[in-house]
């Protein structure tokens, strides 16, 4: 672990693996409303589909339920990616296998869905990073497209840019997205190893990363998320990483990752004893023997590593990382 | 290029991967059969789609939460790979070495297994058996972790003995405790809890943990041992290279390899009582066994190069095993050329055929050969390759059909369609039976007067993947 800046920090983890009701099976975004209720959107498995569901929860792990399905019914999903959440407190749900855009009430309930297979205006080849701007206008992630598609919150498209490539501008397989308080945009250009920024016009600005396992080096990353001084935050799916590079682009942070238990975590064992006690005898951090040095090996030994983290949100002072493979969200305190 | 060459070329496909198109089988033609016997066994296979690719989508065929997904994933390089020799080794050992999640409850940990049979499954039998030994998955379902200085549990000992090396009838019940004692000590970090956590499939609270070998030395019986006739403080590496050394061993793997790569041999429990099919086949593979120092990859070059493997008479005799029927035929048809949620359900299909992938039903693995097919997997079989070569939405069935169409001059001669069809599915050799009820077929179906359509040829093929010479290799 390499930490540079004493200004994050780490704080605690929230949920705990469930295929269904309280916990998260393979949670792959999450995203705030105007009440701080948190909406943590699940993927599930293809032979176990029961996590395809949205779990609403807070800060303080309270949990309030679950909604949304598998399914290609209205208010279903079959491989959804992303969430964001509007002014007026509706839910958007991407869904890369179905290319829908399904729009939900905060209570679970479906309003409407936009877009299908293509890759004309509207439609999409595998919609993913979802953000809202200012103006309440979609910014969606048409990642097997190469491009930012825009719509308004009816859905109606409104402009699109990107194409796909590797040059300044160009984007291969882009993943998450988010928007500064500028109204600029920085995608997670998940092919090219690389965080870029644009502004709101879709013109390049600036780039970050590029291929490789240094602490400055990006692997694959999935998402980013921005704070008010313009620190960017990295989920580094790749190198399975959390990292956090200041405005110009220099590293302030790198972490492989510091879970612990959380409050649901710590119910599941206080009322399974057996495991509790078997769990306590263990040396659950430990030389790492070999893995050739594989990053997502390592995770899969080491409990508190992080391990394919997918989504990455910065709110009020905090970042919430959804740690997807460990079904957990770790939290950040950013000073 | 002669016919002959092209049908031998298509057998050597068939055994030493999933098979070929005809495309695929004119190109190694024009480089040579030796060449490509080595190509195979000398470089590594290039698979093009990442796993990084195939994690993003489906998160849990790199974190194995569910029971079937390693399998999935493993499909996926079985498909996606040029040359899938290291696949069809895997699951080669994967048969022998049969280790299954009924009592892991850990994909993960099967899933890392077969990556150690694709590392070491070419390489050093000697050094494959000290892998095996240390696998996790292989300690938790023989109870390795369970045997202790003083009180040991002897059933890794004697399978190590019975069905990964030597075979019944080569060592007595001493020998079992005595290589048993070897390996005390040899067992996984944290065993208690990991095999808790496999006890009760708990996926709690994060999800699953990956396992690794841990040497105990205070759990280690570091008193003398005779094994085999030899006597010394043997730990497990010394069992195994005493084990390396013996005829009966080299004979054992030998009669493996034919029985996979060449022709059924019978029941491995018939073994000591009945002598090999083709006993100078046997002999002359023992002798590359010790020659080449136990080393598996030049035993398969003797053996694709061999009189006996080249011999028409072991063509298309054996049956397809649900894994290889499923990938060849995904091979062909291209279905997959990037991560796709419905590969699973293919995966599904071999289970229902009677195989599924890292869940073998018991420590004997699988009984290959005639028995692969009764009432309800035939039908499976015949349904799953009719229906993916029926399909002409697909990529690989889409230029078969134009290759087939391209080849073919109007009017339509029924005859020349057949043999045109057969050719780009890899040279599929029929009896004259077959064939002439694929003639009848495609006369009774086909409008000779006008040209031929996409759909009439999907017809025929989906005919010809119900036919037995498909469900063969």
């Amino acid at each position: 672990m390499t930490t540079i800046s004493s200004k994050i920090k780490y704080k605690n983890t929230m949920g705990l693996a469930a295929m269904q009701g309280r916990g998260f099976y393979y949670p792959m975004d999450l995203a705030f409303d105007s009440s701080e209720k948190i909406y943590v959107l699940g993927r599930g498995h293809d032979g176990d589909p029961r996590g395809c569901r949205i779990v609403v929860m807070d800060m303080n792990e309270e949990y309030y339920g679950t909604f949304g399905s598998f399914g290609n019914e209205n208010g279903q999903f079959i491989w959804p990616s992303c969430i964001a959440v509007n002014s007026k407190d509706n839910l958007f749900i991407s869904d890369e296998a179905t290319n829908k855009i399904t729009v939900m009430s905060k209570e679970g309930n479906y309003i409407s869905s936009f877009g299908e297979f293509g890759s004309g205006n509207g439609q999409f080849d595998g919609p993913n990073g979802l953000a809202f701007d200012h103006d309440d206008n979609l910014y969606v992630v048409d990642h097997r497209n190469g491009r930012v598609q825009v719509f308004d919150e009816d859905g109606k498209f409104i402009r699109k840019f990107g194409k796909p490539g590797d040059l300044s501008g160009e984007l291969n397989l882009p993943w998450g997205i988010t928007i500064d308080s500028k109204n600029n945009l920085y995608i997670a250009d998940w092919g090219n190893h690389r965080i870029q920024e644009f502004s709101n016009d879709g013109d390049f600005i600036k780039s970050i990363g590029s291929y490789g396992k240094k602490d400055t080096d990006l692997i694959h990353p999935s998402d980013v998320a921005v704070d008010l001084k313009g620190n960017v935050f990295v989920t580094d799916w790749g190198n399975h990483r959390f990292k956090a590079f200041n405005q110009n682009g220099d590293l302030i942070y790198s972490t492989r990752g510091e879970a612990t238990l959380s409050k649901w975590a710590h119910d599941f064992l206080n009322t399974n004893i057996e495991e509790k006690e078997a769990r306590s005898k263990s040396k659950l951090v430990f030389e790492l023997p070999g893995f050739d040095k594989d990053p997502h090996e390592e995770s899969s030994h080491v409990e508190k590593y992080f391990w394919s983290p997918t989504s990455i949100t910065f709110y009020k002072g905090e970042i919430i990382i959804v740690d997807s493979n460990r079904h957990r969200l770790p939290v950040y305190l950013v000073s | 290029m002669s016919n002959a060459d092209v049908l031998l070329m298509a057998h050597l496909m068939r055994r030493a991967g999933f098979g070929a198109n005809k495309g695929e089988l004119d190109k190694l033609v024009k480089n040579g059969y030796d060449k490509t016997v080595d190509y195979m066994l000398d470089n590594d296979p290039n698979i093009p789609v990442s796993e990084y690719m195939i994690r993003r989508y489906q998160p849990d065929y790199g974190a194995s939460l569910g029971s079937t997904t390693n399998g999935a994933n493993w499909m996926y390089r079985m498909i996606w790979s040029d040359f899938p020799l290291r696949e069809k080794v895997a699951l080669f050992w994967h048969g022998i070495f049969a280790t299954g999640y009924a009592k892991l409850a850990n994909g993960k940990v099967l899933h890392d297994q077969i990556k150690m049979l694709l590392k070491h499954g070419l390489g050093n039998y000697q050094n494959l058996l000290v892998e095996l030994s240390r696998d996790p998955a292989m300690i938790i379902w023989l109870d390795n972790c369970e045997s202790h200085k003083g009180a040991i549990n002897e059933n890794y000992g004697r399978e190590l003995l019975e069905l990964f090396s030597m075979g019944t009838g080569n060592y007595t019940e001493e020998d079992i405790k005595e290589a048993s004692r070897a390996f005390t000590g040899w067992t996984i970090a944290n065993s208690d809890y990991m095999t808790l956590k496999c006890q009760r499939d708990s996926v709690w609270p994060y999800g699953r943990l990956s396992m690794h070998f841990e040497y105990n030395p205070d759990d280690h019986d570091e008193e003398e041992k005779t094994f085999l006739g030899e006597t010394g403080n043997f730990n497990g590496e010394d069992i195994i290279k005493i084990i390396c050394e013996q005829k009966a061993t080299a004979k054992f793997i030998s009669r493996h390899l034919y029985s996979f790569f060449v022709a059924d041999e019978p029941p491995v429990p018939e073994w000591p009582y009945k002598e090999p099919n083709d006993p100078e086949a046997i002999e002359m593979l023992s002798k590359v066994y010790f020659d080449s120092g136990y080393n598996i990859k030049e035993m398969l070059r003797f053996l694709f190069k061999s009189d006996f493997f080249k011999s028409e008479d072991v063509w298309n005799k054996r049956v397809k095993s649900p894994v290889e029927l499923v990938a060849g035929t995904l091979r062909l048809t291209k279905e997959f050329n990037r991560p796709s949620r419905d590969q699973y359900f293919t995966t599904l299909n071999a289970q229902y055929m009677g195989q599924w992938m890292m869940s073998p039903p018991s420590v004997e693995g699988w009984h290959w050969g005639t028995e692969w097919l009764d009432s309800g997997t035939l039908v499976e079989r015949v349904n799953f390759s009719s229906s993916s070569l029926g399909n002409k939405d697909n990529i690989g069935v889409k230029e078969i059909i134009n290759n087939i169409k391209s080849s073919l001059d109007s009017p339509i001669d029924s005859e020349k369609l057949v043999d045109a069809s057969l050719e780009q599915l890899g040279a599929l050799s029929t009896s004259e039976n077959t064939r002439s009820i694929l003639i009848d077929y495609a006369d009774s179906n086909l409008d000779s007067s006008e040209e031929i359509n996409d759909e009439e040829i999907a017809e025929l093929l989906k005919f010809v993947g119900a036919m037995p010479e498909y469900q063969r290799s």
